[in-house]
């Protein structure tokens, strides 16, 4: 199969068919549970994934695009799919009302209970219930009438970030495609590449200054933007540094050559220590080695900064680990306290949620001990007798603390990590399963809810498309001629890669559970109209190579 | 003219409904799921295949004619050589995080022992469990007006699971929480409530009712009579039909409201209300002193060994097993702190035989007789009752229960039903005198349940002799536990039966008053044991205590709350019905009713009547118009 629009303009098509597929297998699963899912919405995904398909043609046909297809197709793979769980968990009407929420589950409930007693209850035993006296018949949903479903307007529908993200993310990749196809852009961007950097801070300040975890605006994340500075400054520094590295003095660099990557090296920390979000940092250091390692010739230079990743990453893990894994290893406790002082909380329950997730810490335990309180004022004001109770018998106090860490911390992990469990092989189907009982699981825990209803096929799926969008943007920066353009594709490879390998890690419990998103497939604000933009950068890059083939003729050898 | 065929094809009939089949609604998403995760797999291995076509990197002009150790070195060369290395790593990392998907989908389940610890906090399986309806729960006479658990439609037009006897059968059903019962665990699950698309996709039938109604052996009116004898008091009735092993009825008072077990918070005060202990099975999980009734298992071991014929004496002193021990002494002598003892023997102080023995429940008799029979025959004995014959009092602490007495159709309902085993100590370490008292009922045979006592009954009932297992379930096949009695052995043990009932001077002779008129002849057995209790103050219901000193470990003396025990006299009787071909074995312990005869034989007399109006004993013996039965009188033992 040769790289040709057409091929992948009709993989496109094939993309959204599916798509359409799909959503017609939800909806029908929504008439099963009792509820209308809304054809507005599904029109507009399916149009949203028919625009992305069309416009390999455009770009084509009015911005010469002459790149590999196999990022974009990817990418827009991942999106559909992304789509597809996203229309399952929002038309489910437990899963988006806040208020009546058990309303809607009693009500789902009871509509599988009528099916099951009509089909298989005979008459005399209905009418024995209550109900008309029917011998048992297949059920006939035409027949039926289903909750409506709440998306129906028009224009709330069109006019929803849900819409306007995407068109957003579309534009933002035509932009960054045009902008940076041209050879004045990238000049200019090469050589202020520590301007750039400085306005990567930019979004990391106005996060900090704004948000609680990090979050701010409802669902925008206001660093992810912070990416693109980052990379572009990064890739800018290297390209002329890694040269200057080589040349050493008495086996060492000269300062003004190792500074800037040391100011580099603090950014990933910020958002880790300021926002308390372990996960960026986690892909922000990780592009940085990406591209420091493919930069950097000289062995010893590596491995400074290897092992001193390893030593910071050994120091950290060794802090936050649970209390219990801590004990098995003598002198570990003595020699993790400091370190679990300057910890955040929110680090340490992450990951005993992660190494010890389904066995509660102690009521005592200091980041756990105000939910438990709280939780347990709650029963007292119930059950005013507890106390007493609590004194005759200690161990209720364990039932409860059981009780509370799933209902608090552990709830949503817990939830997310029995769904993936309970997919099997091929899932559950569309429709069928139980993600609406995780919440929240649009954003950070939709691959929960794609290995539920999809399981392991759906996985590998998602894993597949994931390794060939990089492999794709590998071969970009394999065929980069200039330093510059190379580190730039491999990063924006490696951040996109990362941050899904963090987060499917998070939710198979691989590692801690962090809140960033599922690129492309998250329902997200910034997050997806960024991941648009480095498609769309990637894009360029791509075009550039091709371009330099053309006019260099070359040819691949036999 | 082209396009006409396309209308004439009947579109319908390629609706995704029709193609998967409409029969099972949940096939048609999950086989369009199937198709998706199909179609995106082709598409990804469409973009693989794409991405193969050009692997090799074209070199670029400059390239070409260098040599090869000159290209190695190029930056380019060394850049790229990383950034495949880079990608290697990156799949490998990929494929890790997939292993844990795998991991927890296939290995979790068998080898986290947290994650299945913990797998009832899945709000999933209550989804589903609430989904999938259970079947009814229908009595022995499997009419839907009879039901026992069933589903209506309650006041808010949400589907609700009913009990027609829901305070009377509360034990037996069980509570959703705690302790499993019948509720739980009789209806079996065939097949996954939620199936993967594919299982969905491949089932090729109709779903099936996979919940189906079940028949238990209870009676739903005798059920609910025996629950109304026990109002007011704190004990347990047993009926069990001897022939088949049903369970006719059990009940243990106080009992509970199953929606009261519901919510958390009164489920809690259920379970901190330790004096009435209304979660407790008394019936089944509740140990007694048996007294007098377990003279009737020391009857059976001795037509056992082939000892029926033995005679033994009774002393106006009390019969010493060995020269310096206590005396064992008649309930109608007394034995005073220094040793002697007043008062006459149960029947006069002359030798007697088993018969007689029985009918007047002479302690001194069936001591000796437990000595002359010897602690191995006991033990066999024993052991055919399902009654755990342990060597030493220690191991009869360590309690267990015993589901293989019952005759289920899965562990499950036996461990939810399974009564807590009865013990006997039967080892070397206990004394003669001790396997005396045995003989009678008290000392180390102190650990019967009133299930147990019910199946000791049953034995001599049964025609042939046997322990028929008991069941629950009325389709269930009838399985024999052991055979105890030859046939002949178990109709003369009946007769010395009756003979408490009906022969003027037995001690249970209230039966035959009440059923006179009748027809129908019973046999039984009264006792009275006497057990140590805490006091609960009758009006707060608190425990009451005393102020005590003991050393602790420090060795000072420290003050502590001491519980008040008090002496509560538990009146029992065990009986059987109709003597002839019994129907009916029936078990009943009232905790502080006093002598047998006053409180447990008139409820035993009122049951076997009800059963007798409920057609339970057989049609010769069916009353022609229901009579009202008496009322429980005082008697004198």
């Amino acid at each position: 199969m040769k790289n040709r629009t057409s091929s992948h303009v009709f993989i496109l098509v094939l993309v959204a068919v599916l798509a359409a597929i799909s959503h017609y297998a939800i909806s029908y699963g929504g008439l099963i549970r009792g509820y209308e899912t809304s054809w507005l919405t599904a029109v507009r995904n399916i149009g949203l994934l028919g625009i992305l398909a069309c416009l390999p043609v455009f770009l084509k046909k009015f911005a010469r695009f002459e790149g590999n297809w196999t990022v974009y197709t990817s990418a827009i793979l991942l999106f559909a799919i992304g789509l597809t769980i996203q229309y399952r968990l929002f038309s489910d009407p437990e899963y988006i009302s806040q208020r009546d929420k058990a309303e809607a589950r009693q009500e789902k409930i009871k509509t599988l209970q009528l099916h099951y007693i009509q089909e298989n209850y005979s008459a005399e035993k209905k009418k024995m219930m209550g109900l008309p006296a029917t011998p048992p018949s297949p059920v006939d949903l035409s027949a039926e009438t289903p909750r409506p479903s709440i998306d129906n307007d028009f224009t709330t529908v069109l006019f929803s970030g849900k819409t306007i993200n995407p068109l957003l993310g579309i534009l933002g990749l035509i932009a960054a495609l045009l902008l940076l196809k041209r050879d004045r852009v990238l000049e200019l961007l090469q050589a202020n590449g520590f301007l750039i950097v400085l306005l990567t801070l930019g979004p990391l300040i106005v996060a900090a200054i704004t948000s609680s975890a990090g979050k701010s605006i409802g669902n925008m994340t206001p660093w992810e933007p912070a990416k693109i500075p980052f990379l572009i400054g990064f890739a800018a520094i290297l390209a002329v540094l890694y040269k200057n590295l080589a040349r050493t003095y008495w086996g060492v660099p000269r300062a003004k050559d190792v500074l800037p990557l040391v100011f580099m090296a603090m950014l990933p920390f910020v958002p880790f220590f300021v926002l308390k979000d372990f996960g960026q940092m986690m892909v922000f250091s990780g592009v940085y080695a990406t591209l420091y390692l493919i930069a950097v010739r000289r062995f010893s230079q590596r491995f400074v900064l290897v092992g001193s990743v390893l030593l910071l990453v050994g120091i950290l893990v060794v802090g936050a680990l649970p209390e219990k894994t801590q004990e098995r290893i003598p002198l570990l406790p003595t020699l993790a306290r400091p370190v679990k002082q300057i910890l955040p909380d929110r680090i340490q329950q992450r990951f005993h949620l992660w190494l010890d997730g389904f066995n509660p810490p102690t009521p005592e335990t200091s980041w756990w001990k105000k939910d438990y309180d709280d939780y347990y004022k709650k029963l007292v004001a119930k059950d005013p007798e507890l106390p007493q109770m609590l004194e005759e018998d200690p161990d209720l106090q364990r039932t409860i603390n059981i009780d509370a860490w799933f209902d608090v911390l552990a709830f949503q992990p817990a939830q997310a990590t029995f769904g993936l469990a309970s997919g099997g092989t091929t899932g559950r189907g569309l429709g069928l399963g139980y993600p609406e009982l995780i919440p929240v699981a649009d954003s950070d825990y939709i691959f929960a809810a794609l290995a539920e209803e999809l399981g392991l096929f759906g996985g590998l799926l998602l894993t597949c498309a994931l390794i060939v969008f990089v492999s794709a943007g590998v071969r970009i920066a394999l065929d980069s001629r200039d330093m510059f353009s190379k580190l730039c594709s491999i990063g924006l490879a490696a951040f996109i890669g990362f941050q899904a390998l963090v987060n499917i890690g998070g939710i198979t419990r691989a590692l801690p559970m962090t809140g960033i998103t599922l690129p492309f497939v998250s329902h997200g604000g910034f997050s997806l109209i960024t991941s648009f933009v480095m498609l769309g950068m990637l894009m360029a890059f791509s075009h550039r190579n091709a371009v330099d083939r053309r006019q260099n003729n070359v040819q691949a050898l036999p | 003219m082209n396009l006409a065929f396309l209308i004439q094809i009947d579109w319908n009939k390629y609706r995704p409904e029709n193609i998967f089949g409409g029969q099972v609604l949940e096939r048609t998403p999950a086989g369009l799921s199937i198709v998706f995760i199909i179609g995106i797999g082709i598409l990804i291995g469409f973009l693989v295949l794409s991405f193969f076509d050009n692997f090799s990197r074209p070199k670029f002009i400059f390239e070409r004619n260098l040599p090869r150790e000159v290209t190695r070195r190029l930056t380019q060369t060394i850049a790229n050589r990383s950034i495949r290395a880079w990608q290697f790593v990156f799949v490998l990392l990929a494929f890790t995080v997939y292993g844990f998907q795998i991991y927890w989908t296939y290995f979790a389940d068998e080898s986290n022992e947290q994650f299945q610890a913990l797998a009832y906090k899945d709000l999933r399986t209550r989804r589903t469990t609430a989904a999938n309806l259970r079947g009814w729960m229908l009595d022995r006479t499997g009419s839907l007006g009879s039901a026992l658990a069933y589903y209506k439609l309650d006041s808010d037009g949400d589907i609700g699971r009913s009990f027609s006897l829901e305070r009377e059968m509360a034990h037996l059903l069980g509570t959703e929480r705690g302790t499993p019962g019948l509720e739980r665990t009789l209806y079996r699950r065939l097949a996954d409530p939620s199936p993967e698309a594919w299982e969905i996709l491949t089932r090729i039938k109709r779903k099936e009712d996979e919940q189906k109604d079940v028949r238990i052996t209870i009676d739903r009116d005798l059920q609910a009579y025996i629950a109304r004898q026990l109002d007011g008091k704190k004990g347990a009735i047993v009926v069990l039909n001897p022939q088949n092993g049903d369970i006719l009825a059990m009940y243990s008072n106080p009992s509970f409201n199953i929606s009261e077990a519901r919510n958390l918070e009164d489920y809690l005060k259920l379970e901190g209300n330790k004096r009435d202990k209304p979660l407790l099975n008394r019936a089944t999980r509740e140990f007694y002193v048996p007294g007098s009734t377990f003279k009737t298992f020391t009857m059976i071991s001795a037509f056992r060994a082939g000892k029926q014929n033995a005679v033994f004496p009774s002393y106006p002193g009390g019969f010493k097993p060995t020269s310096n021990s206590r005396p064992i002494v008649d309930a109608t002598q007394k034995l005073s702190a220094d040793g002697s003892v007043g008062g006459a023997c149960d029947g006069g102080c002359q030798e007697k035989n088993i018969t007689f023995a029985y009918k007047v429940s002479s302690n001194q008799y069936f001591a000796q007789l437990a000595i002359e029979l010897g602690r191995e025959r006991m033990r066999e004995t024993a052991l055919m009752f399902g009654i755990g014959g342990v060597d030493s009092p220690e191991d009869a602490l360590l309690q267990k229960f015993f589901p293989n007495i019952l005759n289920t159709s899965s562990p499950a309902i036996a461990s939810a039903l399974a009564p807590q085993q009865s013990t006997l100590v039967t080892g070397k370490e206990i004394s003669l005198f001790d396997l005396g008292l045995e003989g009678m009922g008290q000392g180390y045979a102190g650990q019967m349940t009133p299930f147990q006592m019910a199946l000791i009954a049953s034995v001599p009932a049964n025609m042939e002799g046997k322990l028929m297992k008991p069941r629950i379930e009325a389709d269930q096949p009838t399985q024999m536990f052991s055979q105890v009695l030859s046939p002949q052995q178990a109709a003369a043990v009946r007769e010395i039966m009756s003979t408490v009932t009906e022969e003027p001077g037995g001690t249970g002779t209230v039966i035959s008053r009440t059923l006179a008129g009748t027809g129908i002849r019973t046999g039984g057995k009264t006792g009275t044991a006497e057990k140590q209790a805490p006091l609960y103050d009758e009006r707060t219901g608190k425990l009451q205590t005393v102020k005590k000193k003991r050393k602790n470990n420090t060795g000072q003396w420290v003050e502590y709350d001491a519980p008040v025990m008090y002496e509560r006299t538990d009146s029992w009787f065990i009986t059987i019905a109709p003597l002839e071909m019994p129907q009916v074995a029936i078990a009943v312990v009232v905790e502080g009713g006093g002598f047998g005869a006053r409180t447990a034989a008139p409820i035993a007399a009122n049951v076997i009547l009800k059963a007798r109006e409920l057609g339970l004993l057989g049609g010769q013996y069916k009353a022609k118009s229901p009579e009202t039965p008496m009322k429980p009188k005082k008697t004198a033992r």
